[in-house]
């Protein structure tokens, strides 16, 4: 009957992980918004880089150049390619050179009137309609003439022409054939996407939009089509590290499996001490769902390989096995010691909570409901399943060896001595900084991308991404305001060269005040038609043809004044929304700044300004909050440390046991962070985690060699298990320290050296060999 | 011109500096000099800021230069490329030439161009603005006969031989 019973229990356990499965594919939302994983901002700069990061305008910006067989093809491209993104709803900018008067949108062109700055000096009155007049005379005889006859009736003083002056990028290149082109003969692109520049999915879907777009283009065989931006790097980013992780998840898998067939011998037992590892990752997602309403994607990522912990208790389960012993038994004999380790291992894990970062917090939860699932299905389900028939490994001929061979080695009481003096004379040797603050030498970005980064950035003038001049008020008509107070002194700065372009919102839109002047400046119907009349005696006008001017002035005059919400249904709209951003009740106004020759003078205004502009550095900004992000980090970790020595005190009731599990795990975590130091290594977040988790598998094989008792066939039995876990371990982590990006690399690296000096100094420092 | 009651006249020079670069040049009423080069017009005017657009903007340029090019640098194919040609003779020394503009867009702007010539120099040139404008270039010595007032039909005749 046992066996119908073991059936039951294996269909009963596979029932719950299909439902638990159904449950999670149902409800599970991915989210690959980088930011989630960053810390928490805490100062105004920070909160600002934090929005800047993903939706300021700098980062939704993507640089294309269309290489042709030609210049004209590459125009010819450029100029179909912003035809058939414009429209498009994932686009808020589409730009290439040539100033397109559609962007104004038609329903806002009255208000023309109120947006330039003409009628701040002049006067729709005789004198100056007159000069006007003449002057489209002339125009009318000169090669602009097809361009500028269909705007006369309407706009005789040329206001849309002057407003698409205002608002062509002020440094802009070199326009051939009516669109930017480099020195390279690169047809030029500036595309502003709706999507957050650092959520990799949105933004791979922006920019297959524009690919599929241009490969839907007649005539652009031969041509080629290169995108940049933050956005694509976080795109290029994202497939690299998945791939890599992939490739190498794959080999060390078939690895993994070959190693337990090799300790094990038994495809049974192989397959059926995959359940709890099944059951904890899927109990973990389970609840990260329930919990948040989007789990993050590299929680899950680094989560998979946090749980590598788990795959422990089973293997302690298979090699503890004695021969003819039933498996319930075993697991009750190993329970306590398998219980501590599991416990410790989630407190290690939990630090990850108190870090405030929201990525790690479900990083925690997925990994401590992880490990709570997979001991718990060890000890109340798998034993149940086991064959009744095992071979014991206690009798395997080269584990009697390695036993001697390491019960012989020698164990001075000076070695946990040693070793500290040695870790803290390479960390004090080590060559500063000791601390990896810049987040960016992580992203695993190719030199040659960045240079044609760097190199399309300055064809284009394209904004520096790294600094932004804000103007704070309680409105958004205060930012305006401030905006425009300041706008000679930020065109003084272009003028005098420190900087080649300034992005400022009352270039877009002026304040209220301004616009109400300029509105009451408008006069009425007849005095208008009048002051034409006057202007155009002895001017060959047929009259009557400026009736339309005459309309959209009355029209002006009535307008409701032009406020960001309602310009923001066009284009040029979109543009300043991306300038103007609300936070805490306050608004802020946003100034990029293109080519940026000397900071210093850019530096001086913002001092001189006395408060009201401010020079926001987000490179510092960010680095400050690595430096806040690291300092909660050792926070939790100090935390976590002090809970561990309690629970590993009170599990074992004793202090000097607790000091033989604990020693050699303090000690071995310093010495992975000694001899990386020593190697150059600058300690980054991700060596931090990654130290974490090697002090849990640190902690587990202190504890089983602590636990060791007289019995040599058992001492033989710990010694196994450790050794396959020990072996799993660096197979999997010692193929991602083979990584070539800089993220996977540091959690290889820093694990495998942790388990192998965890193994070496917990197998050196074990207390009974002394007494033996 | 449509939009005005009489027409409008001005003159200068215009020149060919080689390759795909044309200067016009006005002198009289005030001074202007426009270019032609690399698919841009720069349009420069005394006592006003220099204007430039694309030469896309503007397709009187473009076919302006299109047959000016060909026919002063003597490139039939790149005459032939650009329009539809229909070939007059009048007499023995008198022809015109008429050109329809192969690309829509620009037939859109323009829809016929005619070149009265007389021996080896075209003398006139005469562009049908889609929109009814019409635009009458009268050439070399042609240039100095431009009447005070003048009337379509008074420069049509000048054009034609007289």
């Amino acid at each position: 009957m046992r066996s119908t019973r073991r059936l039951f229990l294996l269909l009963a356990w596979l029932g719950g992980l299909a439902t638990l499965g159904a449950f999670v594919a149902t409800r599970l939302r991915i989210s690959t918004d980088l930011r989630s994983f960053m810390p928490a901002p805490t100062t105004p700069d920070q909160r600002l880089l934090m929005e800047q990061v993903g939706e300021g305008p700098g980062s939704r910006l993507l640089l294309l150049a269309i290489t042709g067989r030609d210049e004209a093809q590459a125009a010819g491209l450029s100029q179909h390619l912003v035809a058939s993104l414009r429209g498009d709803a994932r686009y808020t900018q589409v730009l290439n050179g040539s100033f397109d008067l559609a962007s104004l949108d038609a329903a806002l062109l009255p208000y023309r009137y109120l947006l330039s700055p003409t009628l701040d000096q002049n006067r729709l009155d005789a004198a100056f309609l007159r000069d006007q007049l003449q002057q489209r005379l002339d125009d009318l005889s000169s090669p602009a003439a097809t361009l500028l006859k269909p705007l006369l009736p309407r706009d005789p003083t040329l206001e849309v022409l002057q407003l698409a002056q205002r608002w062509m990028p002020a440094r802009s290149p070199e326009v051939r054939d009516g669109v930017w082109f480099s020195d390279r003969g690169e047809a030029l692109l500036v595309v502003q996407t709706r999507a957050a520049g650092f959520d990799p999915d949105a933004q791979g879907l922006a920019i297959d939009g524009i690919r599929h777009a241009f490969d839907a283009l007649p005539d652009h065989a031969g041509a080629h089509l290169v995108v940049s931006g933050p956005g694509y790097f976080s795109v290029v980013a994202n497939a690299q590290t998945r791939g890599q992780a992939e490739w190498i998840g794959r080999i060390s898998s078939i690895g993994f499996v070959l190693l337990l067939l090799l300790a094990y011998r038994s495809v049974g037992s192989l397959l059926l001490s995959a359940l709890p590892i099944a059951t904890a990752a899927l109990a973990g997602i389970a609840m990260l769902v329930a919990c948040f309403p989007q789990v993050h994607g590299i929680t899950l990522a680094f989560g998979f390989t946090l749980l590598g912990v788990a795959q422990e208790y089973p293997i302690r389960v298979l090699s503890h096995r004695r021969a003819g012993e039933d498996a319930v038994q075993s697991v009750r004999d190993l329970w306590p010691l398998l219980f501590t380790a599991i416990l410790s291992a989630s407190i290690a894990y939990l630090a990850f909570y108190a870090s405030g970062v929201n990525g790690l917090r479900q990083l925690a939860v997925f990994t401590v409901t992880g490990l709570l699932a997979a001991g718990f299905s060890t000890r109340y389900a798998l034993p149940y399943l086991l064959p009744l028939r095992v071979r014991d490994v206690a009798d395997m001929a080269w584990l009697h060896a390695a036993r001697r061979w390491a019960d012989a080695l020698p164990r001075p009481r000076w070695i946990p001595l040693a070793v500290a003096i040695a870790t803290v004379m390479m960390l004090a040797g080590a060559q500063a900084p000791f601390w990896q603050n810049d987040l960016s030498a992580l992203t695993p970005l190719p030199q040659d991308l960045l240079l044609r980064d760097a190199r399309l950035r300055e064809a284009l003038g394209a904004p520096d991404v790294r600094y932004l001049l804000i103007v704070e008020a309680p409105t958004e008509q205060g930012v305006l305001a401030l905006s425009e107070r300041w706008e000679p002194a930020i065109e003084q700065l272009v003028a005098t060269h420190a900087v080649d372009a300034i992005e400022w919102p009352s270039r877009y839109l002026p304040s209220e005040g301004v616009q109400r002047a300029r509105q009451q400046a408008l006069p009425d119907r007849p005095t208008l038609e009048q002051a034409l009349q006057e202007a155009g005696q002895g001017l060959p006008f047929k009259p009557g043809l400026f009736a339309p001017f005459v309309d959209d002035v009355q029209r002006a005059r009535a307008l409701p004044l032009l406020t960001p919400e309602r310009f923001a249904a066009s284009p040029l709209g979109q543009r300043l929304a991306a300038m103007l951003v609300q936070r805490d009740g306050r608004w802020l106004g946003l100034g990029t700044l293109s080519g940026v020759h000397d900071m210093a003078a850019v530096e001086r205004f913002a001092r001189d300004s006395q408060g009201q502009v401010r020079l926001l550095d987000l490179k510092v900004a960010a680095e400050s909050l690595v430096v806040d992000y690291r300092a909660r980090i050792l926070r939790a970790l100090l935390v976590a440390t002090a809970l561990l020595v309690l629970t590993v005190t009170l599990a074992l009731r004793s202090l000097r046991r607790a000091w033989h599990v604990l020693a050699p795990m303090t000690l071995a975590t310093f010495l992975v962070l000694a001899v990386e130091r020593v190697a150059g290594v600058e300690v980054s977040l991700f060596h931090l985690v990654a130290l974490i988790l090697a002090a849990g598998l640190g902690l587990h094989y202190a504890l089983f060699f602590e636990r060791d008792i007289g019995d040599a066939a058992e001492r033989r039995r710990t010694l196994h298990a450790t050794l396959v876990c020990v072996a799993s371990a660096l197979l999997v982590f010692g193929m991602l320290a083979w990584s070539s990006i800089p993220v996977l690399r540091a959690i290889g690296l820093t694990v495998s050296l942790g388990v192998a000096f965890h193994f070496c100094l917990s197998i050196l420092m074990a207390p009974h060999a002394r007494q033996d | 011109m449509k939009m005005l009651d009489q027409p409008l006249v001005v003159s200068g020079q215009l020149a060919w500096l080689g390759g795909d670069r044309l200067e016009r040049r006005v002198e009289h009423p005030g001074n202007e000099v426009s270019t032609i080069a690399d698919g841009e017009v720069t349009q420069q005017r005394d006592g006003h800021e220099v204007r430039r657009f694309s030469l896309k903007r503007a397709p009187q340029l473009q076919l302006l230069l299109d047959s000016f090019v060909a026919l002063l640098g003597g490139d039939p194919t790149r005459l032939e490329q650009a329009f539809t040609i229909r070939r007059d003779a009048v007499d023995a020394t008198r022809w015109s030439l008429i050109l329809t503009p192969r690309d829509p867009r620009l037939a859109q702007a323009v829809s016929q161009v005619q070149i009265d010539g007389r021996g080896n120099e075209p003398r006139c040139m005469r562009m049908q603005e889609a929109d009814g404008d019409l635009t009458i270039d009268l050439l070399g010595e042609l240039a100095a006969r431009m009447p005070p007032a003048p009337t379509r039909e008074a420069l049509a005749t000048l054009c034609a031989g007289g």
